[in-house]
């Protein structure tokens, strides 16, 4: 049914509400995205497989006992065929009596207890259920009932018109005495079966219980249509009485039930539940009567119920859609419309046709026919529709053609008397005029309106790929924006919860889309979805070319990721060697040098540079640090080298948020805090430091106030020292100035009105 | 009787000046071998009883030993004397915590920066000496992370805030850490940590905390050798699962 790799559980029609569900992180909704469900959920699968299994066989079994019973009813293996006038001829038979009576015209059967059928055209015709007049399908009914009891009871009489009498002992049908037909019906029954089997396995609700009924009465449907087709003469007695009524009921029933079903998906309509019920009641009602056989006209009312439901499925499908733009609504809404359609203008044919000669008439049963498999195929794809293989789609789209041909070729015949020939390559030609027609308009939520160009996708993915290759931190944003612009949703959510892959959910009404694992580094691991809902503003529903077409785009953008982390990763290795070499070897160097100084100035100057040397590598190898982590170490360095030259410190830092330094800001701070304690404790003959600083909403303020001998600070001659401290404030974007501190002292002030994080 | 020293040092330089750090630092009679590399202070070593110091020979009290050695780095030799019953002491040129921290989990129960001034090594020394170790911000920091229940050393939360963990990565030493069920601190212990690694000095931890800045070290201490435990049992338990015992 489904193709290879999606084949259970199918997702039914779930509609906003699930996804919605979804989205709250449901973890009870079969629907939501979760592959650590789905690991915990493989089990569940396999249960679910299991009891699918187990159906399907229970349904085999089934169709294999009602074979087995229909093999047991007595027939009489022969071929015929209605002429003009509703004159019944005997084409052929292996019955030994009725050999040679090829072209002998039936005119009646009799039993041996003297009951008689008389022969007539509705005796061949599969179904009453197709009959328009009332006192035809009764005529029919009665014919067949009466057929099937005289097959019953043991050797019939036929009497053709020219005298002869053939008697005959019904032989039992056996299974070769079933036609292929019937078989074939059976294999697209268990079809169905399945398909609402797993459509409610998977999602056990009570939304999906009318889908249930509408496929399982259509599935009857087919059944029937296989019973009455049977090859022969005699159709089983326990069928022929109840089988009229069954199948107007099965009808009315589905009709019901669709109009259910569109009052509960793919929204929840508002009243749904009122027009459902009085759907469900007038429904009960028109059965109750038919049963009581109190209903003149009854095909018409028939007809009419169900024309009535797909109206008005469709008029609830408009208000669904305009409620909520899903795709969903629009697809149902279609697809109701073309099966209404096709019924409106079979019922017009059968009913133009009721007038016309017994050929016609046979016709019409068989376009019935067509009209029943047409419907049996939406309802297998309704489910299905956005993942099922194209030449499913076409399929049903062939069926519902060869039901407008055959119904137009009885319309046309009917009306216009034209020749069968004639009026078979109207038709055809029609249909297929209509096929070309609504095939673009009923595929139209599967497709793409603005397909964009391949270069203009690829100019797309390009700029999104460098984008990310130049902010990753930033790639979940810009894949969503890439999404939107691929697919236009109406809703776009990030979810947090994990997927392996892109999938269709919500049965084509959203996207789930796997957010690359980018953040991972940054600590951000938790890394989610993009849920994206109604594309192209609810017209369109996504297919599994759109989910391949995501999973591409992803996996690109987590190449793209993976190698800008790997240029990153070799240029920080190249940093860190760099700086391994610079602290080994240099540092050493002037290690010795320190201890061989002359002088403690030197001394001191090199140790200078040593510290200088070592905040140097380690802003070559570090990352990004946390000002609160910097300030610890500032305070602690700094408090060791005031202790020792015996200078009180009092250090107050406050920040009103941690900020994250870069690595050139770091240094620059280090480097400006040494310089400037360094002055202090070399110059400035102070007994108390006090170093004050405050960042607030980035704007840094900070201050080294001692209480020496320093004066007159202008008339200072900037040396290397205090140059540098110049040249590193102003690379921070700040600036730096000096003052008397009141009556002993220097205060130095550095003044950065934007440390942002990133520069 | 002489108190045993090894000085392990490449650079003869530093060697010398390390010595009379040595020297200064004690004021008892000194005997101070030095061993330019991993080769000859394992020979010393063996020269008085071997990695265990269990033969009772006169071992050394006291090891210096430089982590960047031409041979090899000076954790493995820590590594190796992890019973032996001498106060190691790391001295190094790097300050920042991704070398130290594995240091002092090899034993080292302090470490000596060798570009601070004469004087700052003497007193650290003593300090050191007499069970006052050092304890960096950085270090301190780490050592929460360390302790801090079901966390490892190398898959560091991203809100521990080592956003520079991956400093000198690739001189980074053989990182030992990994998570374990090893000694708890208790919150006294974790509180000095914390405020060690917010920069507060000693003095101003006992002030905050209210205690006597002896009780401070005392907790420091306890914490240098619950590292030192908990990094012993580690290595104990990495060894078993290799079949090593």
């Amino acid at each position: 049914m489904t193709s290879g790799d999606s084949p259970l559980p199918v997702d039914p029609l779930p509609g906003p509400r699930a996804a919605r569900a979804a989205a709250a992180h449901s973890s009870h909704d079969p629907n939501s995205p979760a592959p650590a469900k789905s690991r915990a959920g493989t089990t569940s699968r396999g249960v679910r497989r299991r009891e699918l299994a187990t159906i399907a066989l229970l349904c085999a079994v089934g169709l294999l006992a009602l074979l087995r019973w229909l093999a047991l009813q007595p027939y009489l293996d022969s071929v015929w065929r209605v002429e003009d006038d509703s004159v019944v001829e005997l084409v052929s038979s292996e019955l030994p009596g009725l050999k040679g009576l090829a072209g002998a015209h039936l005119q009646r059967i009799s039993g041996h207890d003297g009951q008689v059928v008389q022969v007539s055209a509705g005796l061949l015709q599969h179904s009453a259920r197709w009959s328009v007049d009332d006192r035809t399908r009764q005529q029919q009914s009665d014919a067949q009932l009466r057929l099937a009891s005289l097959l019953d009871q043991g050797p019939v009489t036929l009497h053709f018109t020219d005298g002869r009498a053939v008697r005959v002992q019904p032989q039992l049908r056996g299974l070769a005495g079933q036609g292929v037909f019937l078989w074939l019906l059976s294999g697209g029954v268990l079809a169905m079966v399945l398909v609402t089997a797993a459509v409610l396995l998977a999602h056990p609700r009570w939304r999906n219980v009318p889908y249930a009924v509408i496929s399982l009465c259509q599935g009857a449907n087919l059944l029937a249509i296989g019973i009455e087709t049977l090859p022969g003469l005699g159709i089983p007695q326990a069928y022929t009485q109840h089988g009229l009524f069954a199948r107007s009921a099965l009808d009315l029933f589905s009709a019901a039930a669709l109009v259910h079903l569109s009052a509960l998906q793919p929204l929840r309509l508002p009243s749904g539940r009122w027009i459902a019920a009085a759907t469900w009641g007038g429904c009960a009602l028109l059965l109750g009567l038919i049963a009581q056989q109190a209903l003149p006209r009854t095909w018409w009312w028939v007809q009419g119920g169900m024309l009535f439901s797909g109206v008005l499925t469709l008029l609830l499908m408009t208000w669904s859609y305009r409620l909520e733009r899903n795709p969903f609504a629009l697809l149902m809404r279609r697809l109701a419309g073309a099966a209404t359609v096709t019924l409106l203008l079979l019922t017009a044919a059968v009913a133009v046709a009721a007038g016309q000669n017994s050929i016609v008439q046979a016709d019409a049963s068989y376009s019935s026919v067509i009209w029943y498999l047409f419907l049996s195929t939406l309802i297998l794809l309704l489910p299905i529709f956005s993942r099922a293989q194209p030449l499913m789609r076409e399929l049903a789209l062939l069926a519902g053609t060869s039901s407008v041909a055959t119904s137009l070729d009885l319309l046309i015949l009917a009306t216009f008397g034209l020749g069968s020939f004639a009026s078979l390559s109207l038709s055809v030609f029609f249909a297929l005029a209509v096929y070309a027609g609504t095939r673009g308009w009923l595929m139209q939520p599967m497709s793409r309106r603005h397909v964009p160009g391949g270069e203009r996708m690829f100019e797309r993915l390009y700029r999104v790929l460098r984008e990310v290759e130049a902010r990753p931190r930033d790639s979940d944003e810009l894949l969503t924006h890439l999404l939107r612009d691929l697919f236009e949703p109406l809703q776009v959510q990030q979810l947090d919860r994990p997927s392996a892959r892109s999938r269709v959910l919500g049965d084509g009404s959203a996207l789930l889309v796997p957010l690359p694992m980018i953040d991972a580094e940054q600590g951000r691991s938790a890394d989610g979805s993009i849920l994206l809902r109604f594309a192209e503003g609810g017209k369109r529903m996504f297919s599994r070319d759109d989910a391949r077409l995501t999973d591409q785009v992803v996996e690109q953008l987590r190449r793209a990721v993976a190698y800008d982390k790997a240029v990153e990763r070799g240029r920080s290795e190249e940093r860190a060697r760099i700086a391994a070499d610079l602290h080994d070897d240099i540092g050493a160097r002037l290690l010795t040098l320190m201890y061989k100084a002359q002088t403690p100035e030197m001394e001191d100057y090199i140790r200078h540079t040593l510290k200088d040397l070592k905040t140097l590598t380690r802003g070559l190898a570090t990352s990004d640090q946390r000002l609160s982590h910097a300030t610890a170490e500032w305070k602690t360095d700094i408090a060791q080298r005031l202790g020792a030259a015996q200078i009180e410190l009092s250090w107050t830092f406050t920040f009103d948020r941690d900020v994250v330094l870069s690595v050139v800001q770091w240094s620059a701070l280090t480097r400006v805090l040494r310089e400037l304690v360094s002055n202090a404790i070399q110059h400035s003959c102070a007994t108390h430091l006090e170093i004050t600083a405050t960042l607030e909403s980035g704007r840094l303020r900070l201050s080294l106030a001692d209480d020496g001998i320093g004066r007159n600070p202008q008339a200072w001659s900037h040396g290397l020292g205090l140059g540098g401290v110049r040249k590193r404030v102003k690379l921070l974007g700040g600036e730096v100035q000096w003052r008397e501190n009141g009556r002993a002292g220097i205060v130095c002030t550095v003044l950065v009105p934007d440390l942002h994080p990133r520069q | 009787m002489a108190v045993k020293v090894l000085i392990v040092e490449d650079n003869p330089v530093a060697r010398s000046f390390l010595c009379r750090v040595v020297r200064e630092s004690f004021s008892d009679v000194i005997a101070i071998t030095e061993a330019g590399d991993l080769e000859a202070a394992r020979r010393q070593i063996n020269l008085t009883g071997g990695a265990q110091g269990m033969h009772g020979v006169d071992p050394f009290k006291l090891l210096l030993v430089d982590l960047e050695l031409p041979d090899g780095n000076g954790m493995e030799l820590l590594a190796e004397l992890s019973h032996y019953p001498a106060t190691k002491i790391v001295t190094t040129l790097y300050s920042d915590d991704d070398h130290l921290f594995p240091a002092l989990q090899c034993g080292a129960d302090g470490y000596l920066l060798k570009e601070d001034r004469f004087e700052v090594l003497v007193e650290e020394l003593q300090k050191i000496v007499r069970g006052q170790p050092p304890l960096s911000p950085a270090i301190a920091r780490r050592l929460l992370t360390h302790f801090r229940p079901g966390s490892s050393g190398e898959a560091l939360p991203s809100d521990s805030g080592f956003n520079s963990a991956g400093a000198f990565q690739s001189s980074r030493p053989v990182p030992i850490e990994k998570p374990l069920d090893h000694e708890r601190l208790t919150p006294r212990e974790s509180e000095v940590l914390t405020y060690l690694s917010k920069g507060f000095t000693i003095k101003e931890i006992a002030s905050l905390m209210g205690i006597k800045w002896f009780t401070v070290n005392d907790h420091i201490k306890s914490i240098y050798k619950k590292l030192n435990v908990s990094s012993r049992a580690e290595a104990a338990v990495l060894a078993s699962k290799q079949g090593l015992v």
